[in-house]
């Protein structure tokens, strides 16, 4: 499934650029017959788009409605909150629409009803079905919603803007997609043993995303240092947003710490896609 | 399912108490799952507990809460995450598009008593597995506290009763917003954002500014969660604690009364449609 077309030696490499492109057209083909699809509904398409934003509105706007109340969160004030929220939170949206397929829930769905089966058969790469088997439209609310509590965060929190900043906090966004990404993969690739398991990932996803979402010194020594030298999590948003408001980073770490967020998400992603290769040959091994 | 029990003139209690038996049963049967859903519950309360208590360092006691407070409040909406289906409720839905309802109408059996039975049984199931388990963890781990006496322990029992009440009325309400249009899970997704708000499952509503709490204490939404908490806390007592009540109890005939209503035109709606 990995390997392109056999083509000689001398023009193997325009091969490579060839069939990727052929592959990048063949995923935005999928998502365009899922977004047409999906749009066929206008008015449920839009409930569908107003409603999921509003979930992550709330749970925002609930944060900031009783801030006043307390003053700060542990010495961070309500910008600096929302330049760590709005990150993880856009973060974790563009990783939805790009891995949906790979969520445990939807993945176990195709194994269980045999049309995993399928994708193995059609003459496509299996990953890019799979990329290309879950884009849910009515999450681009959630971007931009996303983007206005990034860019409230970015004003409001007094940070001096650099190329510099603005150089880490893209490396952060995509170090978050590319490691939420491989957590999505992980959790996809357990459902070919067990769907039982399934929940437990939601801690590690959905619970991450959390976790990041606030400043991480609020946690504790052992939840904060479980979530940054066993789980790497601190690298993705937490080091390169203290670096930016000019805050020093625990344990003494160096500055270069917060620049990692680009190198951790992708080791996370390349972990997970191995992982992901074991669990497609066991899924063939067994027969089903 | 069900025994076929002869139609009786009378409301049926044997047929609606078996129905919430089997609701409760029902809800053992995947105990692998339950304990995984514990484990990420008990997470998420850390998490959430973080949040508060960071929110606490600078002030020991925010609208009569203290950080304790906070922490019980925690462990408290924890527990009751499953068993008054905060995250929303989709069953009913389901069997109105599916066109299930139809065959459901067949049954000799008042269709919104017996998903009141149904979910009072399934509310019961898992506030007896996910529940009490999530609030004996946060009181060995956190302290968190429990209702201050007998009086406390009634307040708070007949308020979570009342609280489950309003809440499944609500999600009964939404649910049959599928007779009328296909694009029922769009607005169910609307209505649990803004019962997560409005409950104080998000926060416990006394910290929201006077005008926030204002525009709620004319909703049902803090019937549904927030009053329990404040009764268990022993925030609000005496004739405080009676007088919330009362609203709860009348929140939860209106909104009865309302799912009654909403649905005999719904059903009206789904004859004319042929089913």
């Amino acid at each position: 499934m990995d390997k392109p077309s056999v083509t000689p030696q001398h023009r193997q490499k325009e091969g490579r650029l060839a069939s990727a492109i052929h592959h990048l057209r063949l995923y935005f083909l999928l998502l365009r017959a899922q977004a047409r699809s999906q749009a066929v509904y206008r008015v449920s398409f839009a409930l569908d788009a107003v409603g999921s934003a509003f979930i992550t509105l709330s749970e925002f706007a609930a944060f900031v409605l009783v801030l006043p109340r307390f003053g700060s969160l542990s010495g961070w004030t309500l910008g600096e909150v929302a330049l760590l929220y709005g990150l993880a939170e856009l973060a974790f949206v563009l990783m939805d629409l790009m891995f949906g397929g790979f969520d445990a829930p939807n993945l176990s769905q195709h194994v269980r009803s045999g049309s995993f089966n399928t994708f193995l058969l059609r003459p496509a790469p299996l990953r890019l079905q799979i990329f290309g088997s879950d884009f849910a439209l009515r999450r681009v609310t959630r971007i931009f919603l996303a983007a206005g509590i990034l860019a409230y965060g970015i004003t409001a929190s007094g940070a001096v803007w650099t190329p510099e900043a603005a150089l880490l906090l893209t490396g952060s966004v995509l170090g978050m997609v590319a490691f939420f990404g491989g957590l999505f993969v992980i959790g996809g690739t357990l459902t070919f043993w067990t769907v039982d398991s399934v929940e437990a990932m939601n801690v590690l996803t959905y619970g991450g995303r959390t976790l990041i979402s606030y400043p991480m010194d609020i946690y504790g020594q052992f939840l904060r240092k479980t979530f940054t030298y066993l789980i790497p999590a601190a690298f993705l948003s937490y080091f390169p947003v203290l670096h930016v408001l000019g805050r020093p980073l625990p344990d003494g770490l160096p500055l270069l710490a917060a620049s990692l967020s680009p190198l951790v998400g992708p080791v996370m992603l390349a972990a997970a896609f191995a992982f992901w290769r074991v669990g497609v040959r066991h899924y063939g091994g067994t027969g089903t | 399912m069900q025994a076929a029990l002869p139609s009786t003139r009378g409301p049926n209690v044997a047929l609606y108490a078996s129905v919430a038996r089997l609701g409760f049963r029902r809800q053992f049967a995947y105990p692998q799952a339950a304990l995984w859903g514990l484990i990420t519950n008990l997470f998420f309360g850390v998490l959430r507990i973080a949040v508060l208590v960071a929110l606490f360092a600078s002030t020991p006691r925010v609208a009569g809460y203290t950080v304790q407070d906070a922490i019980t409040y925690t462990g408290l909406t924890q527990a009751l995450i499953m068993a008054l289906s905060l995250f929303g409720w989709t069953d009913f839905m389901r069997t109105i598009h599916r066109g299930e309802v139809a065959s459901d109408l067949l049954r000799p059996h008042n269709l919104l008593a017996f998903w009141a039975a149904q979910d009072a049984g399934r509310a019961a199931g898992q506030f007896a597995l996910r529940g009490l388990p999530m609030l004996a963890l946060f009181a060995l781990l956190w302290g968190a506290t429990f209702p201050a006496g007998p009086d406390g322990w009634l307040l708070s029992t007949l308020s979570l009763l009342l609280a489950w009440a309003c809440g499944f009325a609500f999600r009964f309400l939404v649910n049959c917003a599928a007779f009328w249009s296909p694009d029922a899970v769009g607005f169910g997704r609307f209505a649990w954002a803004v019962l997560g708000l409005g409950s104080g499952f998000l926060m416990p509503l006394a910290f929201f500014p006077p005008w926030f709490q204002a525009v709620l204490a004319w909703t049902p939404f803090p019937s549904m969660m927030n009053t329990t908490v404040e009764l268990w806390l022993g925030v609000r007592t005496g004739p405080e604690a009676w007088t919330a009540m009362a609203v709860q109890l009348g929140w939860a005939m209106l909104l009865f009364g309302l799912a009654a209503f909403v649905l005999s035109r719904g059903l009206r709606r789904l004859e004319i449609a042929g089913g």
